[in-house]
């Protein structure tokens, strides 16, 4: 039993670093991992430059960015208790999305996370004000509804702004508001890296309580949790790691919707701590590889990561709609 | 009856002042100079005539068309959240049309146009399949997620797709939000016959669709066939937001927030709810359209950003009044 | 130990279904709150554990407001267990107890002796040792709901609120769970306020009952100070015979 444990606990690092490897060495041009090796050591010649600027940057924003988008998704769902509550679906990463297209098309010179950590900020706050009634309780699946129409309103809004934008500008806004890692640098590791690394450590200094609000709010407060406070904070933090991702990456959808369940399922972790790493990793799992396989499948042509996603997602939700269907949960 | 009389005359009003305001401003003497007399050498002639009339008139035919549309879709789906565009149905006949213009080439307006039917019926039977509608329990949760899976893997590929060839994406931004500037060079006449036959089958099956809501059970005991009922009832769908589409693009919420309006107004009655919400839906979308000419001219807010600016906040009322699972 | 409410009003978004309640409790080891449905027994509960704001009025723990305690401190107090709680998907039963530390640990501190303990004792009391290491979702109900119990008992407070902890259990278990909370009464001196629903078990089992009733509090002592026909038609509309239980001797509610 033990031995298979540890066996699966290592299925997702490798997997991770395969991934890493194959984002690294696949592409329009294909690099093998002796010109890599040789690159690395020497810094030289097409690896060294695959390395250094091209794939490096890339493959480690991506891993970067869906970790953030998986920890995102795990924290909701754990939050509300419902697999289907995640950042996409609740309508905060299209809100951090109209941020950053409002700042481009109104000329505003600001650093696109804190533009996009605003903007998820504020249609968080926006879900949490409109879903609220007084003297009852907000059922999670009123607040997904309620998320749900303010992310179609944002997209819509979004859109306008993008026919704003010249003709030029607005193509590329169109790749990253699905979801693109082309063309990122060391700028964007180090930004979706350092701050998304701190607020999972502050996220996991505080994971207990992320454990007594799972029992729901009622035995949490019995447990000597400031229910509200505490559940702003990890709403917060979850918003924020959301939009880090968002502004490095675009809103990739459903990233935030799979890499929990998908990362429970892969190491057969339970433990909160375990399952939050699990989701980490297989959220940087997925967005790495929809990004290699999304660039390189087709010759000639680079697809943003997003599509990929949004294909493998979609038929997610729909699976998990009729499992929650079947278990009487909608 | 006073109040379908009421939303005709609010339909007269818009139409009246929607062809009147703009960047020109014509005036009723124009008009009537115009359809007495045609003067293909007069530039506001020509503004009106291949501009301005077909605008006005693709929008009372979409607008009218999704009001339908949505009163059927809510009125078979018990949920007060349906809409075309938000449950997909939208986007499979845009879908349709994109990966049809794309695969014939510019072939022929009308013959593209028309696959919207096709694509929006298969959408439709796709999302109420899914979400349960054929069991007879479709929880307006269930729906809207199904809806929004759709829209999500259709919208996926048409950017994939679009992204492969650069140069059609004019194409996509026509498809992502709806916009009525290209009206007059839409088959009108062909879409306002298809509408027309959608919105005359809706009326014929409205007994029926009502019999329907009070449980499959229940609607056999009164003698009808559950799943031929919803079957013509997702072909008037299909028509109507078809033709839409055809005419105005992807339009969203109007479905949603036009039939609880006409439910307001004849009350729980579907033929005069279907009636009332044509009328409601035409008025509606002209409104949006006029306003999205006028509060940023010279430039134009397309309608679909309009609707979902007004219909958005519409949405999140709707749905903060159900509680799904909700607990005292 | 004193739980005191004075001047207690309750109510939802202005639907008052509490109003001026006085009420001492905890000083007898086991008492339940009992009426029928909707007279806020649950939301009585809920007002003691501070789980919701009165309207007006105030709860007091040893002459203290519970709503000015600390909330952690009073954790450390006073534990309370809401109905059919909900357990995340796949967890353990060791892993559910273990969060019943929660007020007794810091931000960081380590996994203390003192709680492997109190979670060893508490999975004791309620013998599921054993199953320590299942996922709850493979346990059947009465097992499940002695999980939960055990994670209050590892809360280790000395007053314990329970919100009918015997529903969905068959009648050999509801007598276990409530003998077992006795016993740990005369035992550790525990104190438990539950709402029960079952009147006789509540007459068997309990030195207190609180009878509520569609207007307020209909009455409050002993079992047989409170279980009387007119007590009973004040509260239920029931009109019943009070007989002493033959194996107990406590009232046993018999309806007519």
């Amino acid at each position: 039993m033990t031995g298979g444990m540890t066996a699966r606990a290592a299925l997702l690092p490798l997997l991770l670093i395969a991934a890493a490897m194959l984002g690294l060495a696949w592409g329009q041009i294909t690099v093998g991992p002796a010109a890599l090796w040789h690159g690395a050591v020497s810094g030289e010649g097409m690896g060294a430059a695959m390395l250094s600027t091209f794939r490096g940057p890339r493959v480690a924003t991506a891993l970067g960015a869906g970790a953030a988008l998986g920890i995102a998704g795990g924290l909701f769902q754990t939050l509300f208790r419902n697999p289907l509550a995640s950042p996409d679906i609740l309508g905060f990463d299209s809100g951090a999305a109209l941020a950053v297209v409002a700042a481009t098309a109104f000329g505003l010179i600001a650093p696109m996370s804190l533009v996009a950590a605003a903007g998820g900020l504020a249609s968080a706050a926006l879900v949490g004000v409109a879903s609220y009634r007084r003297g009852h309780a907000t059922p999670p699946l009123t607040m997904i509804l309620v998320g749900l129409g303010i992310g179609f309103m944002t997209s819509a809004l979004a859109t306008f702004l993008m026919t704003l934008l010249p003709s030029n500008e607005a193509g590329e806004a169109q790749r990253w508001m699905t979801g693109s890692l082309a063309a990122r640098s060391w700028d964007h590791v180090a930004r979706i890296w350092i701050p998304g690394a701190l607020l999972a450590a502050a996220l996991l200094v505080r994971i207990r309580l992320l454990g007594a609000l799972e029992l729901g709010s009622d035995l949490a407060a019995g447990l000597g949790v400031g229910v509200a406070a505490a559940r702003r904070g990890f709403v917060a933090a979850g918003v924020l790691l959301a939009a880090l991702a968002v502004a490095v990456a675009g809103p990739v959808p459903f990233v935030a919707l799979m890499s929990a369940p998908l990362g429970a399922r892969l190491t057969g972790a339970r433990g909160l701590v375990g399952r939050m790493l699990a989701a980490a990793g297989a959220g940087a799992l997925i967005l790495t590889l929809s990004d290699t396989i999304a660039r390189s499948a087709l010759t000639g042509t680079e697809l943003p990561a997003g599509v990929l996603t949004g294909l493998l997602g979609a038929p997610y939700l729909l699976w998990r709609l009729s499992r929650e269907m079947e278990g009487g949960g909608l | 009856m006073k109040a379908v009389l009421g939303a005709a005359l609010a339909l007269l009003l818009v139409t009246a002042a929607s062809l009147a305001l703009g960047v020109r401003p014509i005036g009723p003497s124009d008009y009537l100079d115009m359809m007495l007399a045609f003067d293909p050498t007069n530039a506001d002639h020509v503004a009106l005539a291949t501009v301005r009339l077909p605008r006005v008139l693709g929008a009372i035919i979409a607008g009218g068309a999704l009001g339908v549309a949505g009163a059927v879709l809510q009125g078979i789906t018990r949920n007060p959240l349906a809409d075309p565009g938000l449950l997909g149905i939208n986007a499979g006949a845009a879908f349709a049309l994109l990966a049809g213009g794309a695969l014939l080439g510019d072939l022929d307006q009308t013959r593209v146009a028309m696959l919207t039917f096709p694509g929006a019926a298969l959408a439709a039977l796709t999302v109420f399949g899914l979400a349960g509608g054929l069991r007879g329990d479709t929880g307006p949760m269930r729906l809207t997620l199904a809806g929004a899976a759709l829209n999500a893997l259709l919208l996926s590929l048409v950017t994939g797709a679009v992204l492969l060839r650069r140069e059609s994406l004019d194409m996509m931004r026509f498809w992502v939000a709806g916009s009525l500037a290209p009206a007059g060079s839409r088959p009108l006449a062909e879409m306002a016959l298809a509408a027309a036959a959608g919105a005359i089958l809706a009326l014929a099956i409205a007994p029926r669709i009502e019999a329907l809501s009070f449980g499959h059970a229940l609607a056999r005991g009164l003698g009808i066939r559950p799943g031929r009922t919803q079957g013509m009832a997702l072909a008037a769908v299909a028509l109507t937001t078809g033709a839409a589409v055809a005419v105005a693009g992807p339009i969203a919420f109007l479905g949603l927030m036009v039939p609880p309006l006409a439910r307001r107004l004849v009350g729980h009655r579907l033929r005069m709810e279907l009636v009332t919400a044509f009328l409601l839906g035409g008025a509606t979308l002209l409104l949006c359209d006029t306003l999205g000419r006028l509060v940023l001219a010279p430039a134009e807010v397309r309608v679909g950003v309009m609707t979902a600016v007004i219909g958005g906040p519409v949405f999140i009322w709707i749905a903060r009044g159900l509680r799904p699972g909700a607990q005292a | 130990m004193t739980l005191r409410a004075r001047g207690l009003a309750l109510g939802y978004g202005g639907r008052r279904i509490i109003e001026g309640l006085d009420l001492d409790l905890g000083e007898a080891p086991m008492t339940a709150i009992l009426g029928p449905n909707g007279c806020g027994k649950s939301t009585l509960l809920r007002a003691l554990g501070r789980l919701m704001a009165p309207e007006a009025g105030r709860v007091t723990l040893d002459g203290e407001d519970i709503r000015r305690l600390d909330t952690k401190a009073l954790a450390r107090r006073m534990a309370i267990l809401p109905q059919s709680p909900v357990a995340p998907e796949g967890i353990s039963v060791g892993d559910l107890v273990r969060r019943g530390r929660l007020p007794w640990r810091g931000m960081l501190s380590p996994w203390r002796a003192e709680d492997q303990r109190a979670c060893a004792e508490a999975m004791a009391a309620v013998e599921l040792s054993e199953l320590a290491g299942l996922p709850l979702d493979e346990l059947s109900g009465g097992q499940r709901q002695r999980a939960w119990i055990a994670l209050v008992l590892a809360q280790a407070t000395p007053l314990l609120l329970l919100d009918e902890p015997t529903t969905f259990l068959d009648l050999s278990h509801q007598l276990d769970l409530l003998g077992l909370l006795r016993a740990r009464g005369r035992e550790r001196g525990l104190t438990v306020v539950s709402v029960l629903h079952d009147l006789n078990l509540a007459a068997r089992f309990c030195d207190v009952l609180v009878l509520l009733g569609p207007r307020g509090l209909v009455a409050r002592g002993e079992p047989s100070e409170v279980l009387t026909p007119a007590h009973l038609a004040a509260a239920f509309g029931l009109s019943a015979e009070v007989h002493p239980d033959p194996v107990t001797g406590a009232p046993m509610v018999i309806p007519r």
